[in-house]
């Protein structure tokens, strides 16, 4: 059963990645930050700007929506000095990252099969089926070797006492891998120096072991496997990262309308005629990917590929219905949903989260709504979110109605700072709230790619680390030894 | 390969050599205004190229007086707001489809296309007079050539490079055509004015803006007699930007794609074959500008061949 939390930490300050105090860096930063110091500011500010132009010449850019029809096509933002995590802490990240993703996936094959799960009352059926990603249309079908989410992104933060915590599952279409590489091979060519102090473990076999993953789940053997990558186009914001995979993986990069459903088999349209589709590694949300039977009004999916895929002529990955796993109302029985698979303890925690619905988690969070982010389970964005520490009286009266009113809408969370780190910003080191986004590709095995995005957030004092508002990134180095 | 991407090669390609082929005209013609001493309007020495670039009606949307002078047409045709094929446009368009074909091009192309679009964006755009106009668009053709190079020592062999091919040399046959074309009758019906100063001007400008002025020199020998430069500019199998040159490259590009089961390019293409077989007697006979604009017309009917039998 769920476990509520009931001893929340006292506020204190965020840790710092890289220095143990005001003074000193912390062991596994000294060499680097030795290196700083003799490198010099006006050699960094040379280097910062180098490593801009080399992600302008080689297009690495995301594109921001809204400000024109086109969206605005931005150069990646990438933080020189990189950030390292000790070969002890990996060993943690990783087995906590393989440990929660095969019970995912255990229980998206238990939700979609003989929900054992509800039965069980280990969680409760509104839950479920109340998500807005639970896909009834699919229940009874099993995907190849019973895997949901060939690719996660999860997303981890650390506290104020350096403990690293789950933030976020991503299952659906996490992006971001690219930028992970690419940060690597600018680093290499604008820092070569610092990688001889450091023994750090290599990331770019990412597309090989995806390519591996994917062609394992070809109906027709892996020998003939004919793999397209679904992109919804040009103006999507991940659409550099479409093409970098494509190009890496050395497969089709495609979109719907290049590919037509005849006879439960997906095609692709080519200049010397129709050609069999096996496998689609999908970049387009579930929403979109099938007009016969999720939203009938995109054109962003092929008509057709869901009833291909139960018949099994075509692998699509990740599964469709992943993201129930990953709603936000589901991510407090993660802890749970572990023990009940796998008879284990997580080994990565979850960020503290109190149920509306449990009376002591309520009245704990009523009396302490100063230090606590209470947020809709429905909504998303920033929307139907009370942040403790800015909000008014008024308002919190106002959710504490609104929580008595629907207990079962509500989650709330102590607010945690992210970790911090030094960036070189403006010419100046200064330190930066920051997160990390790794990558776990589950293939033939579950298998975690030593290093992953860290994603910091660019203005002073700010929590909020997405690209899309002013959030920039850095090398993140995952020493061996 | 997918149909769409054989689409986007063929256009990343003509939207390049659009590009190019406009810089170059634009050059001469600002190069030729510099001396201009004969009595010509400024509206005279512009509306050519407007013609040449099929853009009078989308010129006359953006400037609704209809006045013609040298900075508004280098504003139009450097970024015109409503001048879509504006080198601007034809440069993003450019960057547009190599971005859709990002995974069948070279990274050194990619890199330059990038190149090329952060080097132009903002200054076509810009305020321009001639001067600066004029460097702008020597810069650009100088990028275009480099490109070409890249792209010929760079690209894999395979469909994508014959799809690209023949946009390329698509293109040029139609830019050929045209400019040809319109130079044609602005300078033709001047008679009285063979062998005179402007009639050498206004023809070296014509083969200047095609590349082919020093050639034409060395292959006829007896001033600039309309026929030869027509005879030249279209029948010169060896001259590169001939129209029977561009069309036997497009052939080569076809041949290598593959024609089976495409009966409607074998057929279109096969007219457009038919046309540059003839000889210059032939041509006059029918009248130069009737040839041309047949030409066009068959050209245009190819196009619409590609599309049904390739990129749908």
């Amino acid at each position: 059963m769920y476990n509520p939390v009931t001893q929340a930490s006292k506020p204190r300050a965020p840790y710092h990645e890289f220095y143990a105090d005001d003074f000193t860096p912390r062991d596994h930063y000294r060499l680097l930050w030795d290196h700083i110091k003799a490198t010099g500011n006006s050699a960094l500010e040379a280097k910062a700007h180098e490593s801009q132009l080399a992600l302008q010449a080689e297009g690495v850019t995301f594109t921001v929506y809204g400000e024109s029809e086109e969206g605005i096509e931005r150069i990646w933002p990438f933080d020189l000095i990189p950030r390292i995590i000790t070969a002890a802490e990996w060993v943690k990240i990783e087995s906590g990252l393989k440990q929660r993703v095969r019970a995912l996936n255990h229980f998206l094959g238990d939700l979609y099969g003989e929900q054992r799960i509800i039965k069980d009352g280990v969680i409760p059926p509104e839950l479920i089926y109340q998500g807005r990603d639970f896909r009834r249309e699919i229940v009874g079908i099993v995907p190849p070797r019973g895997i949901y989410t060939h690719i996660s992104g999860i997303d981890i933060i650390r506290d104020e006492k350096g403990e690293f915590l789950i933030l976020e599952d991503n299952l659906r279409t996490p992006s971001g891998v690219s930028y992970m590489i690419e940060n690597r091979v600018i680093e290499r060519r604008i820092m070569p120096e610092f990688f001889d102090k450091y023994k750090v473990r290599r990331v770019a076999h990412y597309p090989s072991l995806l390519l591996a993953a994917l062609r394992s789940l070809s109906p027709r053997g892996k020998d003939n496997a004919e793999i397209v990558l679904l992109t919804p186009g040009i103006y999507n914001s991940a659409y550099f990262e479409h093409t970098f995979l494509a190009k890496e993986m050395g497969i089709e990069l495609a979109e719907g309308r290049d590919m037509v459903t005849i006879n439960d088999i997906v095609y692709l349209k080519t200049t010397t005629g129709l050609q069999r589709v096996d496998v689609i590694y999908r970049r387009v949300d579930d929403d979109f990917l099938d007009p016969l039977v999720f939203r009938s009004d995109s054109s962003l999916g092929i008509a057709g590929v869901i009833n291909a895929w139960r018949a099994g002529n075509v692998a699509i990955v990740n599964a469709p219905g992943s993201g129930i796993a990953d709603d936000k109302a589901v991510y407090p029985y993660v802890p749970d949903i572990i023990r009940y698979y796998l008879g284990q303890e997580p080994i990565l925690n979850n960020v503290p989260t109190y149920q509306m619905t449990n009376v002591q988690d309520r009245e704990y969070v009523f009396d302490n709504m100063e230090r606590m982010v209470i947020k809709a389970v429905s909504e998303s964005g920033g929307y139907g979110m009370l942040m403790g520490p800015s909000s008014t009286a008024a308002l919190r009266k106002e959710f504490v109605d609104l929580v008595m009113e629907n207990p079962r809408n509500y989650i709330a969370q102590p607010v945690v700072y992210l970790s911090r780190h030094t960036c070189y910003i403006d010419g100046e080191l200064e330190a930066r709230h920051l997160d990390l986004r790794p990558f776990t590709i589950y293939g033939e095995d579950i298998e975690v790619v030593p290093g992953g995005l860290t994603r910091v957030a660019l203005r002073k004092g700010s929590l909020v680390v997405n690209s899309s508002q002013g959030g920039g990134s850095k090398d993140t180095w995952v020493l061996a030894e | 390969m997918l149909s769409r991407l054989a689409d986007s090669m063929y256009w990343m390609s003509r939207y390049l050599e659009r590009a190019g082929e406009t810089a170059r005209l634009m050059e001469i013609n600002l190069l030729y205004l510099v001396e201009a001493e004969e009595d010509m309007s400024e509206e005279d020495k512009w509306r050519p190229i407007l013609r040449i670039t099929s853009s009078e009606d989308r010129y006359r949307e953006q400037y609704e007086d209809g006045g013609i002078s040298t900075p508004r047409v280098v504003q139009f045709i450097s970024a015109g707001r409503t001048n879509g094929s504006s080198i601007r446009t034809c440069l993003r368009l450019f960057r547009e489809n190599a971005r859709v074909a990002r995974d069948r091009i070279s990274k050194e192309m990619w890199e330059a296309v990038n190149e090329i679009w952060m080097m132009f964006d903002d200054r076509l755009k810009g305020q321009l007079n001639a001067e600066r106009a004029c460097a702008l668009f020597v810069a650009l053709r100088n990028q275009v050539a480099r490109f070409n190079g890249l792209t010929a020592s760079t690209m894999m062999r395979g469909e994508a490079y014959s799809f690209y091919q023949l946009g390329g040399t698509f293109e040029r046959a139609d830019m050929t055509a045209r400019t040809l074309d319109v130079k044609y009758h602005i300078i033709l019906p001047d008679l009285s004015m063979v062998g005179s100063a402007l009639d050498y001007y206004q023809w070296a400008a014509l083969l200047k803006s095609l590349s082919g002025f020093e050639a034409f020199r060395r292959n006829y020998h007896s001033g600039f007699m309309p026929a030869d430069v027509a005879e030249f500019v279209v029948l010169n199998a060896a001259f590169p930007r001939s129209i029977v040159f561009s069309v036997a490259h497009m052939g080569v590009a076809l041949k290598n794609i593959g024609l089976k089961d495409k009966e409607a390019t074998r057929a279109a293409f096969a007219e457009i074959s038919e046309m540059v077989g003839l000889t210059s007697q032939q041509i006059f006979d029918a009248g130069v500008h009737e040839y041309l604009e047949k030409l066009l017309t068959r050209l245009s009917l190819f196009h619409v061949a590609l599309v049904e039998d390739f990129f749908q």
